[in-house]
């Protein structure tokens, strides 16, 4: 498609031309059969690299800082490493608070949270978007508001009514004010429009169910969004603090940012950077993992579910 | 044979085609009516009120009385209220000023052809990942004035170093780069996935017309990008106003509030009973600074789906 595919200057046809917005300005010269990279690509490029590094360059250093034994901070002349390399820091991180209660806590308040959210927003995503009804407006409008007001300023009463609910400290008061999402439900909303009402019409002269024509047609043609709103309300929840700090108090109910949390407040005389970054290190690996597994996926979803 | 099975009379059939999205739609409702369209009538009400001197009185109306005394000079709390508002105002349209024109560069220059694209576009993504409190630590860590990374950098090369947190005047600004750095790559994303759907033909048009790439990105890609660019810059700032937990490891607010946010502010007076009328009051005017932005999101939502059909 671009001046890459011919490669060896056996090919006496000149290149193609680029398209998509100039995004390759390499040519192939026909003497040398060599890529003439242009000047501003290789600009271009360097930009690229530096800002890159730059924007690494905190990641590096708290994985370097995490290494280092605690008894040596950086100094000017020997930033890199200590003297010896240590898994000191995370072993006395591990020691800090009950990690693997953290971690079963994050998954079911991830997982959980998300499985629920995936029935409400099909369910209500398909009556907004292929359902006539009085009152749809106003109701879709009363949904929004949750996009209007933000969950930080609700928090205390947010607290009272899960103490009303008699919820307090339990992983269900984690969960329970997420299970409805407007944003997901505007998502598949505009999802299921695109979905062609036809099919759903031959469904039904075949006699299928609400629940088949849901399973089988309008879920399968919307993956894109499914997938979209999954990594969104992962990541979101993975990195929630202020919510399961105010609604629990035992360690098992606690989540890893809670963790987290209180690392930063047990070194609160400042100096213990290593402790610090080994316990951050700890909580932030596996959503880097699954971003590196989806990554493109991540990218492609977004630009197909319309929150362009 | 299915007809005859399947056909049930006129009345049921509209009994149930009337009930049905009721209920498809009433776990959301429930969860929005409990969650947020109770706590958000409460706040507002609250706010109206001044608390019980002792646990066991009653709380007295008055009226605007709290937002007022918030915005006076002479209360207690008036005068940091009107400090710290401004922060925020500094801060949320200081970020999304740059974080938003910087995700676009970088979006511009990842959607080139570049040797190991994905490695960079996800070093500018990573820190969208991290949990607040631990990009907060992180920089914590960068900014501290005896063992940071960016004071010893700056001693090595003869600069004395720079209190980055313990400096009334810098405070705000450092909190507002972490947050620069924090979202920036988060804007790319929207952007590449704009610039992924300009079609191709568009610049093979603006080529046989002759355009320089200067002009293809100037003429073709930035009106083409227009509603993403708006799209984001309200998702931003309706981000940047609720940006809070990394305060817990960057300064706490201050010295003396001068890097204090309001949601901050209204978090650090959540326990004071003699206060509460007030932070319901910061709350409900939080909300309204937010709301704007929101409205202005749906309505170029909406616009834009509706130039789509």
């Amino acid at each position: 498609m671009n001046g890459n595919a011919i490669s060896n200057n056996a090919n006496p046809q000149p290149p193609p031309r680029t398209q998509g917005g100039g995004e390759d300005f390499r040519a192939v010269n026909y003497e040398t059969g060599r890529k003439r990279v242009p000047l501003q690509t290789r600009v271009l490029d360097g930009l690229t690299m530096v800002a890159a590094f730059l924007w690494l360059l905190p990641l590096i250093f708290s994985i370097l800082m995490s290494l280092r034994p605690s008894a040596e901070p950086i100094s000017v002349g020997n930033i890199f490493f200590g003297s010896s390399l240590t898994m000191d820091n995370y072993q006395r991180a591990l020691l800090v608070s009950a990690w693997g209660a953290h971690y079963v806590t994050t998954l079911i308040f991830v997982l959980g949270t998300l499985a629920v959210q995936l029935v409400t927003i099909t369910m209500a995503g398909y009556a907004f978007a292929r359902m006539q009804f009085w009152g749809r407006g106003v109701l879709l409008t009363v949904l929004l508001l949750q996009l209007m007001i933000p969950p930080g300023v609700l928090l205390v009463q947010n607290f009272a009514t899960i103490r009303e609910l008699d919820l307090y400290d339990t992983r269900w008061a984690l969960m329970l004010p997420y299970w409805s999402s407007a944003f997901g439900t505007l998502l598949l909303r505009q999802a299921f429009r695109e979905v062609p009402y036809e099919l759903e019409e031959a469904a039904r002269i075949d006699g299928a169910s609400l629940w088949r024509i849901l399973f089988n047609i309008y879920v399968p043609l919307s993956i894109p969004s499914y997938v979209a709103f999954a990594l969104v309300s992962i990541s979101s929840h993975w990195n929630e603090l202020l919510w399961p700090l105010v609604i629990t108090r035992t360690e098992e109910m606690r989540p890893l940012t809670v963790g987290l949390n209180k690392l930063f407040n047990t070194s609160d005389t400042g100096a213990d950077y290593g402790l610090l970054m080994a316990g951050t290190l700890m909580v932030i690996a596996p959503l880097f993992v699954l971003f590196l597994v989806f990554q493109r996926r991540f990218i492609e979803s977004f630009a197909s579910s319309g929150i362009k | 044979m299915a007809a005859v099975s399947a056909a049930p009379t006129r009345k049921q059939v509209s009994w149930r085609t009337r009930i049905l999205p009721y209920l498809l739609i009433l776990p959301s409702l429930l969860g929005v009516l409990t969650f947020t369209l109770l706590p958000a009538t409460r706040t507002l009400i609250d706010s109206t009120f001044k608390p019980p001197r002792i646990a066991s009185g009653e709380a007295t109306f008055v009226g605007l009385q709290n937002y007022a005394d918030l915005f006076s000079n002479e209360h207690y709390l008036g005068s940091r209220f009107t400090r710290i508002l401004g922060n925020t105002l500094i801060f949320g349209f200081g970020t999304v000023g740059i974080s938003v024109p910087l995700g676009l560069a970088l979006a511009l220059l990842l959607n080139r052809r570049i040797r190991g694209r994905g490695f960079w576009r996800f070093s500018f993504f990573y820190p969208a990942l991290l949990p607040l409190i631990g990009a907060a630590s992180i920089w914590a860590f960068m900014f501290s004035s005896t063992v940071g990374l960016i004071n010893t950098v700056l001693r090595s090369l003869g600069h004395p170093g720079v209190d980055w947190l313990g400096n009334p005047d810098q405070v705000l600004l450092s909190i507002l780069f972490v947050d620069v750095w924090k979202q920036a790559g988060y804007h790319m994303i929207f952007f590449l996935a704009g610039l992924q759907n300009i079609p191709a033909d568009v610049y093979e048009a603006a080529e046989l017309d002759g355009a320089s790439g200067r002009q293809q990105l100037v003429y073709v890609t930035l009106p083409l990008l227009r509603r993403t660019v708006l799209f984001v810059l309200v998702v931003a700032l309706t981000f940047a106003f609720q940006t809070v937990e990394q305060l817990g490891a960057l300064g706490q607010g201050n010295p003396g509030d001068r890097g204090n946010l309001l949601l901050y502010f209204i978090f650090q007076n959540i326990g004071e009973r003699r206060n509460w009328g007030y932070t319901n009051a910061m709350s409900v005017m939080l909300a309204l600074i937010l709301l704007v932005f929101t409205i202005t999101n749906f309505v170029v939502l909406e616009r834009r789906r509706g130039d789509e059909r």
